[in-house]
């Protein structure tokens, strides 16, 4: 009898579950299906689920409608952006936490504050000295931009990382024979992996999912993925099976990142450096 | 190998002066420990020595070549640390390999010398494990193992045994003089366990408040304690102190005691006739009597008895001052009852 209750707890407990996942994976789903129909298909309701697939809207869009190349530029601008965002960052927080200089706790509050400007804001002054400087419509303003705007919230997920590395791992490497940078890189920057990895799934993820700052700052040349994904709302219509297919495409490259990302974070990395 | 000077070392942190105007000589080959109560700065002095703290004024000459403003790495010296500070994402071989990596020593040399610490310190099953995979004891000679490969010119440890259990610090004590025995290298050891001092020293310096109370060999720490602070803090248990006063015999709470005073000593006890004295005894050199038997002796109430095997402890108070206490050490059988 007394198994009753849990049995009932857990059938609840799973439907709830269900009906959570449904719910996120309904969306994704329902792209992935409308990218493999044809557009008379798409709201047909007896082809639903019974519907003969198609790669011909990937082939629109990869090929006749050249998005291979927003791929490219989006592809850069992330991976670029979140390479410099994480050595940057790396050396912000370490100096932040290891240094005392003048200012360090401005600079530590400052770049906190930094993080709640909404990126909408900054579109229009951006533009403006963008374009001062040669950078408007270029890969690199988008990089560069982006590298900033990351920054902060790098810097305070490595923080804890690197407040956590013992000191004396630092100073048995100065007596070793490193000098500060050498202590940096081959002691400190191995043992953030873990920090490196967690910071680079959501740097990745934010230059690569941008839309407003991407649609302002770049051309028909130098457009990234959201941007494009864009022009398939048109006057004429919505072209569906392309916007799906191109959806399809965007969700693909962030997963891999984070996959691979996510096999770096691993607990305990300076377990045994120290005794506890 | 190298010789050391301190030359009129003094470190600051602000206001605070934890070092305080030090200065001593180390001949290279010997094996000094600096020992002393918690932030006496004695740490500070041996990191002041790694270069790891800039003293704020004074010198610091290795082998005769002042290092005062030189990094950790060019001083040519090795530190092994308390908390072992071995490096978590490499393997044994590559903790004990780095230093000479990055020198850029032919492979082979590496080789070699990894091959020969691990050899001495039997640690060669583990070379290709990560530190997370080793027991204490076991980091602790991979620690001492990286300060080997280098062949530095001065050792220096801190507290190295201090997170090991009673037994593993027994051996490992043992290790490390054997290993000074064969290496012949300087070696500068900071503690504050007396047993690893007296053990290991060639000559001790005790630590006070920044200064140095006493430099000299166990022995003459021991037997001849510059001050009172030296008296109390080097012995276990504790020095009993007791307050009295010489008028041709002593004088503790209005009870006489006839002491034999050595002659060295008499001369000053002359001239401090009827001042306030302290007359400092070991607890080892008490031993129990009864009431009525002749010769000098204290009157003691026992408070606590603790039977150690092979001693037994003996805490009570002075009969004539209750609130002077007394320690002895005696024989475990020593019969208290007479």
């Amino acid at each position: 009898m007394s198994d009753e209750r849990p049995k009932a707890a857990s059938l609840s407990h799973y439907a709830v579950l269900v009906a959570l996942a449904l719910v996120c994976l309904g969306p994704i789903l329902l792209m992935a299906m409308t990218s493999l129909k044809v557009q008379a298909d798409i709201f047909a309701s007896p082809s639903f689920w019974f519907f003969a697939p198609t790669l011909q809207n990937y082939r629109a869009v990869l090929v006749e409608d050249s998005f291979g190349r927003f791929l490219g530029n989006s592809l850069i601008v992330a991976s670029v952006s979140t390479v410099l965002t994480l050595v940057a960052g790396a050396m912000a927080a370490y100096a932040i936490v290891r240094f005392r200089f003048r200012g360090r706790a401005v600079v530590s509050w400052a770049t906190l504050l930094l993080r709640s400007v909404p990126l909408a804001v900054l579109a229009v002054p951006v533009f403006g000295i963008w374009e001062q400087f040669g950078l408007l419509n270029s890969l690199w303003g988008l990089i560069l931009l982006y590298t900033a705007v990351n920054l902060p919230f790098t810097i305070w997920v490595l923080y804890g990382f690197i407040a956590q590395i013992p000191h004396e791992l630092e100073e048995a490497a100065l007596i070793d024979g490193c000098g500060p940078l050498r202590v940096f890189f081959a002691v400190v920057l191995p043992l953030l992996r873990p920090g490196l990895a967690a910071a680079a799934i959501f740097t990745f993820r934010i230059a690569w999912n941008e839309f407003i700052l991407a649609l302002v700052l770049t051309n028909r040349a130098t457009r990234t993925l959201p941007v494009a994904a864009s022009l398939y709302i048109t006057d004429v219509g919505i072209e569906w099976g392309k916007l799906m297919a191109l959806g399809v495409l965007i969700a693909l490259p962030p997963l891999v990142v984070t996959l691979v990302a996510a096999r770096q974070i691993i607990a305990g990395l300076t377990a045994g450096a120290v005794k506890g | 190998m190298a010789a050391i000077t301190l030359e009129a070392i003094t470190k600051s942190f602000g206001a605070l002066k934890v070092v305080d105007d030090m200065s001593l000589d180390i001949s290279e080959g010997e094996f000094v420990v600096f020992v002393g109560p918690s932030g006496c700065g004695k740490s500070t002095t041996l990191r002041m020595l790694a270069g790891l703290e800039q003293p704020t004024t004074g010198r610091i000459c290795i082998g005769g070549r002042d290092v005062t403003s030189l990094p950790p790495g060019r001083r040519d010296i090795a530190m092994v640390f308390q908390s072992y500070a071995l490096y978590p994402h490499m393997t044994v071989k590559e903790n004990m390999s780095f230093a000479l990596r990055l020198q850029n020593l032919p492979k082979g040399d590496i080789e070699r010398r990894v091959a020969e610490a691990a050899r001495i310190l039997h640690i060669e099953p583990l070379l290709d494990r990560k530190p997370k995979a080793l027991s204490g004891g076991q980091r602790q000679r991979v620690a001492m193992g990286r300060a080997i490969v280098r062949a530095p010119s001065v050792f220096l440890f801190d507290e190295p045994l201090s997170n090991l259990d009673a037994q593993l610090r027994n051996h490992m004590r043992v290790e490390i003089a054997l290993l000074q025995k064969r290496l012949r290298g300087t070696m500068v050891y900071v503690t504050h366990d007396q047993v690893e001092a007296m053990t290991l020293a060639d000559r001790i310096v005790v630590f006070h408040k920044g200064r140095i109370q006493q430099v000299g060999s166990p022995e003459l720490i021991f037997e001849h304690p510059a001050n009172l602070f030296v008296a109390k803090f080097i012995g276990s248990p504790t020095m009993n102190i007791l307050p009295c006063h010489y008028d041709g015999q002593f004088y503790l709470g209005g009870q006489a005691l006839d002491l034999p005073v050595p002659d060295r000593l008499r001369p000053a006890l002359e001239a401090a006739r009827g001042r306030d004295l302290l007359l400092g005894i070991r607890p080892q050199a008490l031993r129990v009597v009864r009431a009525d038997e002749h010769g000098p002796g204290l009157r003691v109430t026992v408070d606590l008895c603790e039977y150690l095997g092979t001693e037994t402890v003996v805490s009570g108070r002075l009969g004539a001052a209750p609130q002077v206490q007394v320690t002895a050490v005696l024989p475990a059988r020593a019969g208290l009852g007479g």
